[in-house]
């Protein structure tokens, strides 16, 4: 548990003039969810894309299980086993589950040229690993992808990926189109990939959920890290607070809070508090 | 890229794999199959033509008009749908056509040089085309419809221009030698061209690739979401290479068949593969947008263009007709297949009890 | 005959003001009587070089069109050794043939063509454009299509190509002649004035000399495979058993037709418009009966001599219209026609 899997020093991204990441530094430990927050645009989708190896970093280095690693294509990260889970699954709507479960890496038999995909053994497995998570209404590998429920693609797009050994599950706003019932399957999920002793990166801007299965939680505000906790190190309304406005909220909040002790308890009027928005 | 074994799941052993066994699942696996609506079609139009046709269309005189044209066009198709298949269109085909044909005629016609060194000429220019159109799709990101409109043009321009400077004229005749001439242009039993067999081995040789060798799957990814099959680690710009050289190495196939069954090639061959091969893959069940198709979906939309574009003469109704037949061919065929589609989706989501 | 002949005379003072003395009497002297009223130089053309003549024609890869412009270039050559230029302008496809043609009409006017040549495809849909040219004081020649009628209307100094009315009738009179009873003339250009001429013109031919023959119609869908036409050909022949003879419009047809022949078994006989290299071929070793040549080198290389002579020198030709075919090639001619395809003008 001492050495972190992934560890991130000052890690800064820019495309062409524009900063979007700025000294990023980050760890994420085996068996230990790691929720990534901030509020759109604040550079999470970019941070992703730097540690699955989409984008290289303009600066800053990576370390996985202590060695300095580079990225240069999705697929040194997917070798270092980092695996990558998109918003809709990331799997391919139109496809059999099973050829879906093993796109990249597909099961052969046969010897030479004449080695085919084994279709029996890829619907079976999918289906396997799918019921391992929880997935029970899903017997058969060949059905179509886009047939399954946003809750079942997450499934199996995380099933695919600790099955092909990945240690650490990057899940990129996986609850957000989700209706509730179906969002606390995949948090159930999540814990499972956790007791694994899989390391988690939950990227999300439900506070709620990343309440429920997070260890260690990020803030994002502008492409920098704006705050770095452990469970039980704030609240939720903090937390929200945060993700909001950041800090800036809070030095308002202390404001007002002034504003009312030096005004007999009275709350700034419209007007007043326009000035102190001005004041920032 | 071997399969490792699930790192241990307990779960996974008190609770073994149940799939449902195949009787009672085969209609929903008939549905999802991408050519089930294109059967329907196909049967459709002989039964259609069969009646209307008489006896000459069911004869074996009138058998080999489609399936000559269904060949041709077929061996062009297939190709074209595998490209189809992973998201890309390919409209060169018909200025490949003409160029590897006028390419055989000048090189083994007009210069004299032996048959087999034409021949290869004529496919080396269908895969280098191939090869220009799949690198600018890929590193460009124009849209394949540009980058192949535009080949298509540049290399009509290119074929009329050197056949006139090389040759003075646009149409040369060639006397192909003997083992060429049986091996691509003869009649078997003075009625079925030897194309038919070609056919055969492309069907037999993109089924083999598409549907069970592995790198159907990738095709298959690539077509369905590029950015989730690059994550995954699939080659994405040699596999949309390879196949933009594979329908190049199609066409001119068709234009060394043509050339040689006819003795003789013109530089405005061929344009009509172009949408006639897209038609053809589109009433096969492919998606234009890539990512869902089979290659005997291909086979049957090829046949069901070819029944239609042939059988209208066996009618004895005015040809004037059959372009209309066609286009509403088209968009039936479209429409049933969106259905078929939609079906296939929602029959893995019945709510019922596993 | 007399709208025509005022029209011309109208124009033809207008166009007097520029025109060198020397010159007007050039004409009349060798001028065809009290037609030509001493026209000259349209449009103001100096005789001094820069002669530019505008050439419409088919699409370059259309072998037909490929001889016109060999015709063209070569006449050319002359304009150019005198200073002035010849361009040869084509449309992309033959979707909208009348409409493209006139467009490239009126862009000739707009590049300062001092003498334009065009054909009178889609008379509907060039007119007006061809009147624009006249009206301009260029002069205008027609050439391949229209016949003398559209040049006329046009108001055009002449029109250089044959009737293609002239020319089925002449394939048609030559099967009547052989007893030929029922022919099919295949059009993969259906609706196109010309070929529509070809196939009647034969229609009557054949009439006359106790046949009768009908239009096969192919959609353009087939246009550029040789297989879908084959195909076609010989569903219609195994259809109709009485059908004895087979017409194509154009020589590439005509490999498909040689093919649908003797698939369908049959001993049909087999005829064709125009001329090639393969076509002339089969004349000689008699899979074809004849190939109706209307000389298209001979319709470029003349309609581009005319002009430029017409607008550096005034000169004219007494014929209306000048007549470049038809000229049947069968088996008596044939090596003479196989030379002058070699150099790819027939």
């Amino acid at each position: 548990m001492s050495v972190p899997f992934l560890k991130l020093k000052d890690i800064n991204k820019s495309f062409g003039s524009t900063q979007v990441l700025t000294d990023i530094s980050l760890e994420v430990k085996p068996g230990e969810v790691l929720c990534l927050l901030g509020d759109n645009g604040a550079g999470k989708s970019t941070l992703i894309k730097v540690l699955s190896g989409f984008h290289e970093p303009t600066s800053g280095s990576m370390e996985v299980e202590g060695e300095p690693v580079r990225f240069r294509s999705p697929r040194d990260a997917s070798d270092r086993g980092i695996a990558t889970v998109h918003q809709f699954g990331g799997t391919f709507p139109l496809m059999s589950i099973g050829r879906s479960f093993f796109v990249g890496a597909e099961p052969v038999k046969g010897w030479g040229p004449f080695h085919r995909f084994d279709h029996k053994f890829a619907g079976e497995v999918a289906v396997r690993e799918m019921q391992g998570l929880g997935i029970t209404r899903i017997t058969d590998g060949n059905r179509l992808v886009g047939g399954l429920s946003g809750g079942e693609r997450q499934a199996l797009a995380i099933g695919r990926a600790v099955y092909f050994g990945a240690k650490l599950l990057i899940l990129d706003e996986p609850t957000a189109a989700l209706g509730v019932k179906e969002a606390t399957h995949v948090l159930r999920i999540i814990m499972q990939a956790r007791q694994k002793g899989l390391a988690v990166i939950l990227v999300t801007h439900n506070v709620t959920h990343a309440m429920k299965v997070g260890d260690h939680f990020a803030v994002l505000i502008h492409g920098a890290l704006a705050a770095d906790f452990r469970k039980g190190e704030r609240t939720r309304e903090e937390i929200t607070d945060l993700m909001a406005g950041g800090e800036a909220m809070a030095e308002l909040e202390a404001e007002i809070a002034a504003y009312e002790s030096a005004h007999d308890g009275h709350a700034p009027d419209p007007e007043e508090l326009e000035k102190m928005l001005h004041q920032k | 890229m071997a399969v490792k074994t699930a790192p241990g799941s307990p779960e996974v052993s008190a609770n073994p794999p149940r799939t449902t066994p195949a009787s009672a699942n085969s209609v929903a696996t008939l549905i999802r199959r991408p050519e089930s609506g294109a059967l329907i079609g196909t049967l459709a139009v002989f039964v259609f033509f069969g009646m209307f046709g008489g006896e000459q269309f069911l004869s074996p005189g009138g058998s080999a008009s489609w399936l000559n044209v269904a060949a041709e066009l077929g061996i062009v198709a297939i190709p074209v749908g595998l490209l189809m298949i992973a998201g890309e269109l390919d409209l060169s085909v018909g200025s490949i056509i003409a160029s590897s044909s006028m390419t055989l005629a000048i090189v083994s016609g007009y210069w004299g040089a032996p048959t087999a060194v034409g021949i290869l000429a004529a496919l080396m220019l269908g895969l280098l085309t191939g090869f220009i159109n799949g690198l600018l799709a890929t590193r460009t990101k124009v849209p394949s419809f540009v980058v192949t409109l535009a080949t298509n043009f540049g290399l009509a321009g290119a074929t009329l221009g050197f056949s006139r400077v090389i040759t003075g004229t646009t149409s040369v005749g060639v006397q192909p030698e003997s083992w060429a001439k049986s091996l691509f242009g003869t009649l078997v039993a003075d009625q079925f061209e030897v194309a038919i067999f070609w056919w055969i081995a492309v069907i037999v040789i993109v089924g083999w690739l598409l549907h069970i060798s592995r790198y159907g799957n990738w095709i298959l990814a690539v077509g369905g979401d590029t950015i989730s099959a690059r994550a995954t680690g699939i080659p994405v710009q040699k596999v949309k290479i390879g196949l933009f050289m594979g329908s190049g190495l199609g066409a001119a196939l068709i234009g060394v068949i043509q050339t040689i069954l006819y003795n003789g090639a013109q530089v405005a061959n061929g344009q009509a593969f172009v949408f006639n091969s897209i038609i053809a893959v589109v009433v096969g069940g492919v998606l234009l947008t890539g990512g869902y198709g089979s290659v005997v979906g291909v086979v049957l939309g090829t046949l069901t263009f070819a029944i239609v574009s042939q059988g209208i003469y066996y009618t004895g109704w005015n040809s004037d007709w059959a372009a209309l037949i066609l286009g509403v061919l088209l968009l039936v065929a479209v429409l049933m297949n969106n259905t078929f589609r939609k079906m296939a989706l929602s029959s893995a989501t019945p709510k019922k009890k596993a | 005959m007399t709208t025509k002949s005022t029209a011309r005379i109208a124009w033809g003072r207008r166009a007097m003001t520029a025109a060198a003395a020397v010159t007007v009497l050039a004409v009349s002297a060798c001028g065809p009587g009290g037609q030509s009223s001493g026209t000259a130089t349209g449009g103001g053309a100096p005789a001094s070089g820069n002669v530019k003549i505008f050439v419409i024609g088919g699409k370059s890869d259309d072998p037909f069109w490929s001889k016109v412009k060999r015709g063209v270039d070569d006449a050319g050559k002359v304009v150019s050794a005198q200073g002035g230029s010849v361009t040869f302008l084509g449309p992309q496809n033959y979707d909208n043939l009348g409409p493209d043609a006139a467009k490239l009409i009126d862009s000739t006017l707009s590049q300062g063509a001092t003498a334009v040549v065009a054909p009178d495809w889609v008379p509907d849909a060039q007119d007006a454009a061809l009147k624009r040219v006249v009206d301009k004081k260029v002069p205008l020649f027609i050439y391949n299509a229209g016949g003398l009628e559209a040049a006329d209307k046009a108001g055009a100094v002449n029109f250089i190509g044959t009737a293609e009315h002239n020319a089925g009738l002449a394939g048609g009179t030559y099967l009547g002649k052989k007893g030929l009873k029922n022919v099919l003339c295949v059009n993969t250009l259906p609706g196109a004035t010309n070929t529509e001429d070809r196939c009647s013109g034969l229609a009557d031919g054949i009439k006359a000399n106790g046949g009768s023959a009908k239009q096969l119609p192919l959609p353009s869908s087939q246009f550029g495979n040789k297989t879908a036409v084959a195909q076609a050909i010989k569903a219609a022949v195994l259809n109709d058993k009485t059908i004895d003879g087979v017409v194509t419009i154009g020589t590439v047809d005509s490999d498909s037709a040689v093919s649908a022949i003797q698939q369908a078994g049959s001993k049909i006989k087999l005829a064709t418009f125009d001329t090639d290299d393969i076509a002339l071929k089969r004349v000689k070793d008699g899979t074809l009966l004849f190939a109706i040549d209307q000389q298209p080198y001979m319709q470029g290389y003349l309609a581009v001599s005319m002009a430029n002579a017409y607008v550096r020198y005034g000169l004219e030709l007494p014929q209306r219209p000048l007549l470049t075919g038809p000229a049947l090639v069968d088996s008596s001619n044939v090596d003479q026609a196989l030379t002058g395809a070699a150099s790819g003008v027939r």
